[in-house]
C-alpha cells in the first residue's frame, strides 16, 4: 500500500506544466531528428535559417544528432516531472538538475547560432525556449513547498 | 481542496511507456513521410535576411583542386563557386536551382562547383570521390546530377559501391575504370583540396555559394536572389567599364576645348 502524498496545489501544477513542456520539447526534438536522418529540408518561413544551422558541424555530436539528444532529453525531463507529480521527491531533485543543464546547453547553441553560424533555426529556438521554461519552473520550485498547504 | 491526499489516476510508468512509444510512432512517421515526400520536399529558401554579414574570399586561400570541376567561361565577369555535399537535402534543393542559373546564363558565368562532404554524412565523402572518379573520364556533371537527383534512393542504402558504380554505368562510364579511379588517390586528392579551401574559407554548412568571392545569404539561395545578385555584378562591371571609358572620353574633349 502506497503513502498518499501531500503536495501543495501549486507543486503539483508546477510538475504538470513542466510534463506539458517537456512533452512539446520531445515532439519538436523528434521532428528534428526525423529530419535529419531523412535529409528533408525543413520548411523554415520565421526564420530562414534552419538549413544553415541544421546543416552545421554543430549538428552533430559524435555522428549524433543534437536532436537526438534533445529528445532523449526531454523525454527525461518529462518521465522526471510525471514521477515527481506522482510523488517521487527524488525525481523533482533530478529534474531540476536535468532542466537546468539543458538551459545552460540551450544557451550555448543560441550563442553558436548567432555568433558563429550567422542565422537561426526556429525548431531550434523552439526547443531552447522549452528548456528555459523547464529551468524557470525548476527554480520556481525552490520557493513552493512540497509540504504547502495554503491551497 | 484543503486535503491534498489526492488519488492520482493511471500509473507513471505506463504514461511513460506511453509517450516513448508515441514518440517513437511519430519519429517514425515524420521520417517516412519524408522520405516518401521526395522532391516535393523542394522549397526555395525563403526570402527573409536575417544572414550575417558576407564573408569573401581572401586571396591567399588554398585553391582547391586544380582544375576546378567548372562550367561557362572562366574569364566571365561573374564566377560562383558553390562548396556542397552530395548527401545534404539542402544542396539537392539547391541543385535544380543552380541549374537554372547556369542555363538562364551560360557562358556568361563560370560556375565552380567545389566538394565540401560533411563529417556527419557517411556516404557523402564516396560520393565526392565517385563524382571525381566520373570527371577523370570526363562526366563529372552526369554523376554531380545523378547523386543529386537519386539522393533519396542511395543515401540510406547499406551498399553504396554498387549503386555508384551502378550510376557510373547508366552515364556511361568504363565501370572498371572508374572503380580504379576511385580507389586511387588522384580522385581523393582532387576532394580533399576542395575540403581543404573549404575549411581555410570557416565553412561550416552546405550548400555555400559565393558570387565573386562574395559569401550569398544562405536566403538568397533561390533563383530570384542569385538572379539579382548576378545582375548586380554585371551592372557593377558595366558601370566600370562605361566610366573607365568615359573618362579618357572626358579627357580628350578637355583637351579638344583648349
Amino acid at each position: 500500500m502506497t503513502e498518499p502524498v501531500r503536495r501543495s496545489f501549486g507543486s503539483a501544477w508546477l510538475k504538470i506544466a513542466a510534463a506539458f513542456i517537456a512533452l512539446f520539447g520531445l515532439g519538436d526534438s523528434v521532428y528534428l531528428t526525423a529530419h535529419h536522418y531523412s535529409a528533408e529540408p525543413v520548411p523554415c518561413s520565421i526564420t530562414g535559417g534552419c538549413e544553415q544551422v541544421l546543416t552545421s558541424e554543430y549538428a552533430e555530436i559524435g555522428g549524433i544528432p543534437l536532436a537526438l539528444f534533445g529528445a532523449v532529453a526531454y523525454f527525461a525531463a518529462f518521465s522526471l516531472a510525471l514521477l515527481a507529480y506522482y510523488g517521487d521527491r527524488r525525481s523533482w531533485t533530478m529534474f531540476r538538475t536535468l532542466a537546468f543543464l539543458m538551459a545552460g546547453f540551450s544557451g550555448w547553441l543560441i550563442y553558436v547560432q548567432a555568433s558563429v553560424i550567422g542565422a537561426f533555426c526556429q525548431f531550434c529556438l523552439l526547443s531552447a525556449l522549452s528548456s528555459v521554461l523547464l529551468a524557470l519552473i525548476a527554480a520556481g520550485s525552490v520557493f513552493v513547498s512540497e509540504n504547502d498547504r495554503s491551497v | 481542496m484543503a486535503d491534498n491526499k489526492e488519488k492520482k489516476g493511471g500509473s507513471p510508468v505506463l504514461i511513460i511507456i506511453v509517450v516513448l512509444v508515441a514518440a517513437s510512432a511519430l519519429g517514425w512517421w515524420l521520417y517516412n513521410g519524408s522520405s516518401k515526400s521526395g522532391s516535393s520536399g523542394q522549397r526555395v529558401p525563403s526570402p527573409n535576411s536575417q544572414a550575417k554579414p558576407a564573408a569573401t574570399i581572401p586571396p591567399n586561400a588554398p585553391p582547391g583542386a586544380q582544375p576546378p570541376n567548372q562550367f561557362g567561361s572562366p574569364t566571365a565577369v561573374v564566377t560562383i563557386e558553390e562548396f556542397a555535399d552530395f548527401q545534404c537535402g539542402s544542396c539537392a534543393v539547391a541543385f535544380p536551382i543552380l541549374n537554372e542559373i547556369k542555363t538562364m546564363y551560360g557562358s556568361r558565368i563560370h560556375f565552380i562547383y567545389r566538394s565540401f562532404p560533411l563529417p556527419m554524412h557517411d556516404k557523402s565523402y564516396d560520393a565526392a570521390v565517385g563524382a571525381e572518379a566520373a570527371g577523370m573520364q570526363g562526366k563529372f556533371w552526369e554523376m554531380h546530377a545523378q547523386l543529386f537527383q537519386n539522393q533519396k534512393n542511395w543515401q540510406a542504402s547499406t551498399n553504396f559501391r554498387p549503386v555508384l558504380e551502378e550510376y557510373a554505368s547508366k552515364i556511361g562510364l568504363n565501370v572498371e575504370k572508374f572503380k580504379q579511379d576511385m580507389a586511387e588517390l588522384t580522385a581523393k586528392k582532387r576532394v580533399d583540396d576542395d575540403i581543404a579551401r573549404a575549411k581555410a574559407l570557416s565553412i561550416n554548412s552546405t550548400p555555400t555559394i559565393f558570387i565573386n568571392g562574395v559569401q550569398v545569404a544562405f536566403t538568397d539561395v533561390n533563383v530570384q536572389g542569385l538572379k539579382a545578385i548576378i545582375d548586380g555584378e554585371f551592372a557593377k562591371q558595366a558601370a566600370s567599364q562605361s566610366s573607365n571609358g568615359a573618362a579618357p572620353a572626358a579627357g580628350n574633349a578637355a583637351n579638344g576645348q583648349k
